[in-house]
């Protein structure tokens, strides 16, 4: 999938340093937007105490009206309710923790999204390919946002137990969990090959999307049976047909083994096994694999019986029939979590727990959903209490927003409201720096000083020289007096890194808009036996050079490159049995007073699409610096 | 308010549909990962390991080192100079030759060595040599070389060289391999009359004739004719030999064209599978003589190599067959495993270009010998990882 992966080392110090360092400064936002938002909170709620005990009125007490029209008091929130917002509240959070492994920062796209999506479909991949890339140009951004966005939710679940507050978290969490099923999980596999729940279908996060949509549910319908006949209906549905997947002949899961090797699910979990975590749990796994092998015919009839089983008992909605039903499928997701998906997050980069636990959780918020409902013979939920008649109408919107109002609002907010904004605070933290990098088609230097190292700060009188353009004519260094020079070597015939970086020094010349009239971008033969000038002509033709007004690409005769690249530093080797001409990569940053400022390898490492932008960024930042400065 | 009366009738049947369109999609989403089938392909040209024979030496092109996809794989020329039993590693410097060498030369004079692009390069560098590669002076072909051993040819005397693009198209250039200009695209042969008779469906080599004339080579769709074109009089005109009446019912592609300093030496496949044949025909003195057809039973020519005297060796899996202007088919023994190319030997008997990663072994088979013997071991120097 082009453009998806960086190719960067998913260790590199210098952007698991950056990413670390992002994740810091923003933590420490985050922690000045809760402490403002509390002082802000108790600052007005003291200042309205003392306002209305010298006015002779009662402050109000949290969570409950101030003065003024009388509003109704929340209802209570159901069990069902209050187990999946916590529930899902805790997994988002956990997820977002997940998020922050230094790793993930490169890895993502590479190790956790292009896997998934390397079965799907073309289109899927066509899909998926947008966000890695998206993510891979801007990866500190990226991953520091979905750290932010999914701990934001996840606090804003769990501080908001009713409202519209409420409501809107359990949106928020639709809203994210279909990006994340979508671009993050490939649509959960669902259009891939070897499709299978054991193994986490249909994405787990399309249950986070599930019990967002319950979790934004309106208050009347909180107490409707047909939430929990729903919830279990469709989740036994899916088991149904995921039951029938699971016995469809052809797709290996009947064989443990077969002569090429290990069956399908056999295989899935060996793979699994081998990824680094504990003896204890790597142990089991291959104990299971092992017994998958030998019995697989059993063990796939077990699955495909229980989970049809269980559907069915689901869809009856019965609730004598639903409540054995529900413990059979927790202890059934906890033994599949365990021995199939290795706790989700074990194997390589996990980011979420997969789909064991979201199931289980589900499940019993469908169960507890029906017991309020009173279908179990138990006492149901108290209903919500009728509200009462307003005393006057509702304010309207200007009456609200005034100071007086707000005032009002805010000393009468409880701390879960406050602790709620400011979750919606975080969420705004990590999506306002990848909204604003979005925006930006080139990717981040990041990712080139990754590659490059770091730049040498350098000044000194560059040598002189004086060679042939492309176009046949001499050009001198000192003809060139009066602009920032970004001075590069090139083998014209080189079939790797050269293109690359003239595509880099293109890009930068793009980059630099007005400036580029004042940047001369130069590059010198490094090939003792193909320097002539048709050579460097081929080149500029095959990397579409010929139109860029200050691109220049000089030679000259075998002595006098070899006396530039002694000047520069260059060693142009030539190696034996087929090989390229060996030379190093490297820039020189040279400023309108003939100075060398800075020196940058130019080795391209991978080059990607991402890092050919980020090389070009980096290369038209020092260019801009150097300009700057002269 | 519950009302569970209702929930009944609106979900029941809703599931039995909905499972059946879920099963019916996963299903269709899951399984529905077979392959098309295969089309038997025409036959190809042989791969560009190869050998030559000029007067000053033979030449031989082989891929040595690791695997083509992670650029490991580094072709390399060496040269028997004539008189000499041993062979040397020439492969011209300074450019990567991942993407295949070529060679070309009019039997006397210069050797060209032209780099098939690899990577992110898209023209081909060329090298040429006039003392058996101890030296060689770089030229260039801002285009990309077909990848087929005949896609350059050198002409005798003038130092013009032709070439077989990548996108069908032929390209001759001056004296002295300078100054090249279009000479006609497969598009534009085929809209001739004679390539009309022919049925041009590819081109696959080009070569100068022993006089100097340019020749292009292809597959012909209709069956018995054979598709070797004539640059003569302004215009194009089929030249290839005439197939007996037992070969005019089969499509035929020229795998290889090439001239030696007295003949034009076509390699002939007609058929498929297990009724696939080649011969080799051979224009010397304006006529062309053909061999009798060699039976290959499928199995494609490994290498194929033409001699001086415009003696033939093709090299299938582990079978080795040779045969003389106008003489039949002999079969030499087995070659050794690994065997990378076949060439004519320095007493009349063959050598065996044996490659196993950086190492060549050359193995001889002396004239009437029946068993090769091992011989010259050369380590090249191969760098890895400088190509990728």
């Amino acid at each position: 999938m082009p453009g998806m992966n960086s190719g960067v080392n998913v260790n590199d110090p210098t952007v698991i340093a950056a990413f670390k360092s992002a994740l810091l400064h923003q933590g420490l936002i985050a922690l000045l937007i809760f402490a403002v938002l509390g002082l802000a909170w108790i600052t007005v709620r003291s200042w309205w105490q003392a306002t209305a005990g010298a006015g002779g009125q009662a402050a109000p007490a949290a969570g409950q009206a101030a003065a003024g029209p009388a509003v109704p008091l929340p209802a209570a929130e159901p069990g069902w309710r209050q187990l999946l917002r916590v529930g899902f509240g805790a997994l988002w959070i956990f997820d977002g923790i997940l998020q922050a492994q230094p790793k993930l920062a490169i890895g993502l796209p590479s190790q956790v999204i292009e896997p998934i999506a390397a079965s799907s479909p073309a289109w899927v991949q066509h899909v998926v390919n947008w966000a890695g890339t998206t993510w891979s140009y801007h990866p500190l951004e990226a991953a520091a946002a979905t750290v932010w966005i999914q701990i934001g939710i996840g606090v804003w679940l769990l501080a908001a137990p009713s409202g519209a507050l409420s409501r809107l978290a359990g949106l928020a969490s639709v809203g994210w969990g279909l990006v994340v099923w979508a671009f993050g999980e490939s649509f959960g596999g669902i259009f891939a090959p070897g499709l299978t729940w054991l193994f986490g279908a249909p994405g787990a996060v399309l249950i986070y999307c599930v019990v967002g949509a319950l979790i934004a549910l309106p208050q009347r319908l909180w107490h409707s049976p047909l939430v929990g006949r729903a919830v279990l209906a469709g989740t036994g549905l899916f088991l149904v047909g995921m039951a029938i997947l699971q016995a469809w002949p052809g797709r290996g899961f009947w064989q443990g083994s077969s002569h090429h090797g290990p069956g399908t699910l056999a295989g899935m979990t060996a793979s699994m096994a081998r990824t680094p975590q504990s003896a204890v749990l790597a142990g089991l796994i291959r104990a299971f694999t092992s017994f998958e092998e030998a019995h697989g015919f059993a063990v796939n009839l077990f699955a495909v019986t229980v989970l049809a089983v269980i559907g069915v008992l689901f869809l009856t909605g019965r609730p004598r029939l639903v409540r054995p039903a529900v413990i059979a499928f927790s202890v059934l997701c906890l033994a599949d979590w365990v021995l199939v998906e290795d706790l989700g997050f074990l194997g390589g980069l996990g980011t979420d727990p997969n789909s064991m636990i979201p199931f289980i959780l589900l499940a019993a918020g469908g169960y507890l959903a029906l017991a309020a409902g009173g279908y179990l013979g138990l006492s149901p939920s108290p209903a919500p209490a009728p509200a009462p008649a307003p005393a006057v109408t509702a304010p309207g919107w200007r009456d609200r927003v005034r100071p007086a109002s707000l005032r009002r609002d805010v000393a009468a907010a409880s701390f879960r409201s406050v602790a709620a904004i400011g979750a919606v605070g975080l969420i705004i933290l990590g999506a306002a720096p990848m909204a604003a990098a979005q925006a930006s088609p080139n990717a981040d230097p990041i990712l080139a000083e990754a590659i490059a190292g770091s730049t040498a700060s350098l000044n000194f009188p560059a040598k002189p020289f004086l060679l042939t353009n492309q176009r046949g004519q001499p050009v001198s260094l000192a003809s060139l007096r009066g602009k920032v020079v970004l001075l590069t070597f090139l083998d014209p015939v080189c079939t790797s890194d050269c293109p690359l970086i003239a595509q880099e020094f293109r890009a930068a010349g793009q980059l630099l808009g007005p400036d580029a009239r004042k940047v001369e971008l130069v590059a010198i033969v490094a090939n003792p036996v193909y320097h002539q000038l048709a050579y460097t002509q081929a080149f500029d033709r095959q990397e579409h050079l010929t139109s860029v007004p200050d691109w220049l690409f000089l030679t000259g005769s075998v002595p006098q490159l070899r006396q530039v690249w002694a000047n520069y530093g260059i060693a142009a080797q030539i190696l034996p049995a087929g090989s390229m001409v060996a030379h190093n990569d490297v820039a020189y940053v040279i400023d309108r007073a003939g100075h060398v400022r800075e020196e940058l390898s130019t080795d391209p490492g991978p080059g990607t699409t991402a890092t050919r932008s980020s090389f070009a960024v980096l290369l038209a930042g020092a260019a801009r610096q150097v300009l700057g400065a002269s | 308010m519950t009302r569970p009366a209702r929930l009944g009738p609106v979900l029941a049947p809703v599931p039995l549909v909905a499972a059946l369109l879920i099963s019916v999609l996963l299903v269709a989403g899951c399984a529905g990962t077979t392959g098309q089938a295969r089309q038997a392909s025409p036959a190809a040209p042989p791969p560009l390991a190869t050998a030559r024979v000029t007067a000053t030496g033979t030449w031989a092109v082989v891929v040595m080192g690791g695997s083509a996809a992670s650029h490991g794989n580094f072709w390399q020329v060496f040269v028997r100079p004539a008189g000499a039993s041993d062979w040397r590693l020439v492969t011209p410097p300074a450019v990567a030759s991942n993407g295949g060498l070529v060679l070309a030369s009019p039997g006397t004079g210069p050797v060209v060595a032209a780099f098939r692009p690899s990577q992110l390069l898209s023209y081909s560098p060329l090298a040429i040599t006039h003392d058996n590669g101890t030296a060689w002076s770089p030229g260039l072909l801002d285009a990309r070389l077909a990848d087929t051993p005949d896609a350059l040819a050198a002409a005798p005397g003038t130092g013009r060289l032709l070439a077989l693009l990548a996108g069908g198209q032929t390209e001759l250039s001056g004296p002295a391999g300078t100054g090249w200009a279009r000479l006609v695209s497969q598009h534009q042969l085929a809209g001739t009359a004679d390539a009309a008779r022919c049925g041009l469906r590819g081109l696959t080599a080009v070569a100068f004739g022993v006089s100097g004339v340019p020749m292009v080579a292809g597959t012909c769709g209709r069956p018995g004719t054979v598709g070797v074109f004539a640059h003569a009089s302004g215009g194009w005109q089929l030249a290839g030999p005439a197939l007996p009446a037992a070969d005019a019912a089969a499509s035929v592609s020229v795998l290889r064209l090439t001239s030696t300093t007295h003949a034009t030496v076509a390699l002939l496949a007609s058929g498929r599978g297990r009724a696939a044949r080649l011969a080799v025909a051979t224009l010397a003195a304006g006529h062309w003589s053909l061999s009798p057809p060699l039976p290959v039973n499928g199995s494609a020519p490994a290498s194929a190599s033409i001699g001086a005297a415009g003696t033939a060796v093709l090299l299938t899996s582990r079978r080795a067959e040779t045969v003389s202007p106008g003489g039949s088919w002999r079969a030499l023994p087995p070659p050794p495993a690994g065997t990378a190319v076949l060439a004519p030997g320095a007493d009349g008997g063959w050598d065996a270009l044996v490659v196993h990663r950086a190492r060549l072994t050359v193995w001889q088979l002396a004239p009437g010998a029946r068993r090769w013997v091992a011989g010259q071991v050369i380590s090249v120097p191969i760098e890895y990882g400088t190509s990728g």
